[in-house]
């Protein structure tokens, strides 16, 4: 037995599916925004060799010690990579990203050639700080093609210290 | 509430409806995910909080199991049997309430220490009222209980927060490790929060429309217990964002600014603004399913609510990074920022409450005058136009604390709460949506009469 204000239940009913349905829209555009940003069949099998995570020493713009994962927030450190161990005909660069998911440094994009002489690539303090922020800090090489990066070939993960 | 009370609280039951069994279900699937999160915590991770979550949980298992044997052999009587069930079962849950909160405690606020952890709380705990006074307030025609609510909130901070630490700490440990940084990870990880934490959240509004029947009337009281559940959450989230970044920001001396910043984004400008409205949704699907005759619409509107609170969630974290803030009209931004991502939604939600509202004050309306007519006694001509409004009801109350003391006051009070539950019982019975019978209706008169009579006792004899 459904009465009068049934009718008024269903006007409910039918408005959350409306709602719904323009929902599956938003979800569509996320699925296409992650297909654009993460394009299927894009996957080559490359990996560029990482030498290593060095601490970095800015006034000679080189590293010291040795390969590490884990670092002090006062020191600054840098990838080493070996461009060499790409083929010529790809566009490439590499960033720095911090855990707020902020670039932090990198080089390119371009050839291995083109960036054949920028192997150390360090990390930068963001303004006003003084130091690195404490957390999870990526390193990725990165494949593009048609200017937007499309495949990760290299990755290392260090966490700085609080 | 347990399976043998029905009608509002009076009344014992023949069966148990089979909402019970699924009840029953999702409890004991929601549990297996806390301890397998509690297990592969301990396992991969290895941190304090999954030792502590896995003995803790597994020590409430067996005195669960204990209780369970030493009630079975020593109680013969069924009836006093279910009551010492129900009784076990309350306080076991309050123990991993308890539980899961002290290692919420250790998993989302040990990062600046128990101090910033404390303040952080403490500067949390006024807004979070605040929201919770403000839903009482919207809900205005049939309040729900504050134990429900709190409940509710309870869930949303302590269990849900548990819920999902492990799934999601999983997504995104493979997501950084396998996506390319950029929009692509950040629409991964929104999948993420979305799905995962609207499920987590939703659980419990849907428990309590399965358990708490009585209580769970309409699309109005879905949307009350999903944002309930969603302040609760944004309690638990703000605390640990606050305290993580203070942890980050204070060795540059300016910890404090980052963590009064996320208190405003998330207590004040996000109070309603983003989980509040996410899980109201799942609500709402929930509340107006509750209201609906076939069982294919009940499910389709519940998928409904949890598709759309699941969106709404993945908007906020998906495209938050497509408004960059300037630092110049920061402040200015950041509300522009919530408004045209959030706004939609939460204006949305408001549209489908004041509608549900309006259903719920006349179908009250109609019940209190179609009781009054019918002469019982449970329900006066002259009170019609006092109960239609919570103003008038409010100043009758008052009235009676003036003529009796408090005790008049709170008699005043259950005798208008047992009238609208009367006239919500009518309701649903005319629209063929109870499955108690309808001797329930008498004792919720009698009750309403006796409620009567005691308030007249005690205002003549003071």
């Amino acid at each position: 037995m459904v009465a009068a204000p049934a009718d008024q239940v269903r006007t409910l009913y039918r408005t959350v599916l409306v709602y719904a349905a323009v929902s599956i829209l938003v979800f569509v555009a996320g699925l296409a925004e992650f297909a654009y940003f993460e394009p299927f069949g894009q996957h080559t099998g490359l990996k560029v060799h990482i030498a290593g995570v060095y601490q970095y020493d800015p006034q000679h713009k080189t590293t010291v010690g040795s390969d590490s994962n884990a670092f002090p927030r006062t020191v600054l450190f840098a990838a080493v990579v070996d461009w060499s161990s790409l083929p010529k005909d790809i566009v490439v660069d590499a960033r720095w990203y911090d855990s707020f998911g902020n670039a932090v440094g990198g080089v390119g994009p371009g050839t291995p050639d083109q960036l054949a002489t920028q192997t150390i690539i360090p990390v930068h303090v963001t303004p006003p700080f003084h130091h690195m922020l404490p957390g999870h800090y990526t390193f990725v090489v990165q494949r593009s093609a048609g200017g937007v990066p499309v495949e990760v070939i290299g990755r290392r993960i260090v966490m700085v210290e609080r | 509430m347990g399976a043998a009370v029905s009608a509002r609280g009076i009344g014992s039951r023949p069966h148990r409806p089979a909402r019970y069994t699924l009840a029953v279900a999702i409890t004991i699937a929601l549990i297996a995910v806390l301890v397998a999160s509690s297990i592969l915590n301990y396992v991969y991770l290895d941190t304090v909080a999954g030792r502590t979550s896995l003995y803790g949980l597994l020590s409430i298992a067996v005195i669960a199991l204990g209780s369970f044997g030493g009630i079975r052999a020593i109680v013969r009587d069924p009836i006093e049997r279910g009551r010492q069930y129900r009784r076990a079962g309350i306080f076991l849950g309050l123990a991993a309430l308890a539980w899961l909160l002290l290692v919420d405690v250790i998993v989302f606020t040990d990062s600046a220490g128990p101090r910033i952890a404390v303040i952080c709380a403490l500067a949390c705990v006024p807004t979070t009222a605040f929201g919770m006074l403000i839903l009482r307030a919207l809900d205005r025609n049939e309040t729900e209980p504050w134990r429900l609510v709190l409940l509710a909130a309870v869930w949303g901070g302590v269990v849900a927060t548990s819920l999902v630490i492990w799934a999601e700490g999983l997504w995104q440990a493979i997501a950084i490790r396998t996506l390319v940084p950029g929009p692509g990870l950040d629409v991964s990880m929104a999948f993420s929060a979305g799905i995962l934490e609207e499920l987590a959240k939703g659980c419990a509004v849907l428990l309590l429309f399965l358990v708490v029947r009585n209580e769970f009337d309409d699309v109005v009281d879905g949307i009350i217990y999903g944002a309930a559940v969603g302040l609760g959450f944004n309690f638990m989230e703000s605390v640990s964002y606050m305290t993580n970044l203070y942890a980050v920001f204070s060795p540059e001396g300016v910890g404090a600014e980052a963590a009064g910043f996320q208190w405003y984004a998330r207590q004040v400008l996000g109070l309603f603004f983003g989980h509040a409205t996410y899980t109201a949704f799942v609500g709402a699907g929930i509340g107006i399913a509750r209201q609906l005759p076939d069982m294919r619409r009940k499910v389709i509107a519940v998928v409904a609510g949890f598709v759309v609170a699941i969106a709404a969630h993945f908007s906020w974290d998906a495209w938050l990074s497509a408004f960059p803030i300037d630092k110049t009209f920061e402040i200015v931004e950041i509300h522009v920022r919530t408004l045209i991502i959030t706004g939609p939604f939460t204006a949305a939600l408001l549209a489908i409450l004041f509608v549900g509202l309006h259903i719920e004050g006349q179908a009250l309306a109609d019940q209190f005058r179609k009781e009054a007519a019918l002469g019982t006694g449970a329900i006066l001509p002259e009170e019609l136009s006092i109960l239609m409004n919570p103003w008038p009801r409010f100043e009758q109350r008052v009235r009676a604390l003036r003529r009796g003391g408090m005790r008049a006051y709170l008699l005043v009070a259950r005798l208008q709460a047992a009238q609208i539950d009367l006239a919500m019982e009518r309701w649903h019975r005319e629209r063929g949506e109870l499955d108690t019978p309808p001797e329930a209706d008498d004792e919720l008169r009698r009750r309403v009469l006796a409620l009567r009579q005691e308030l007249l006792a005690a205002v003549s004899g003071r």
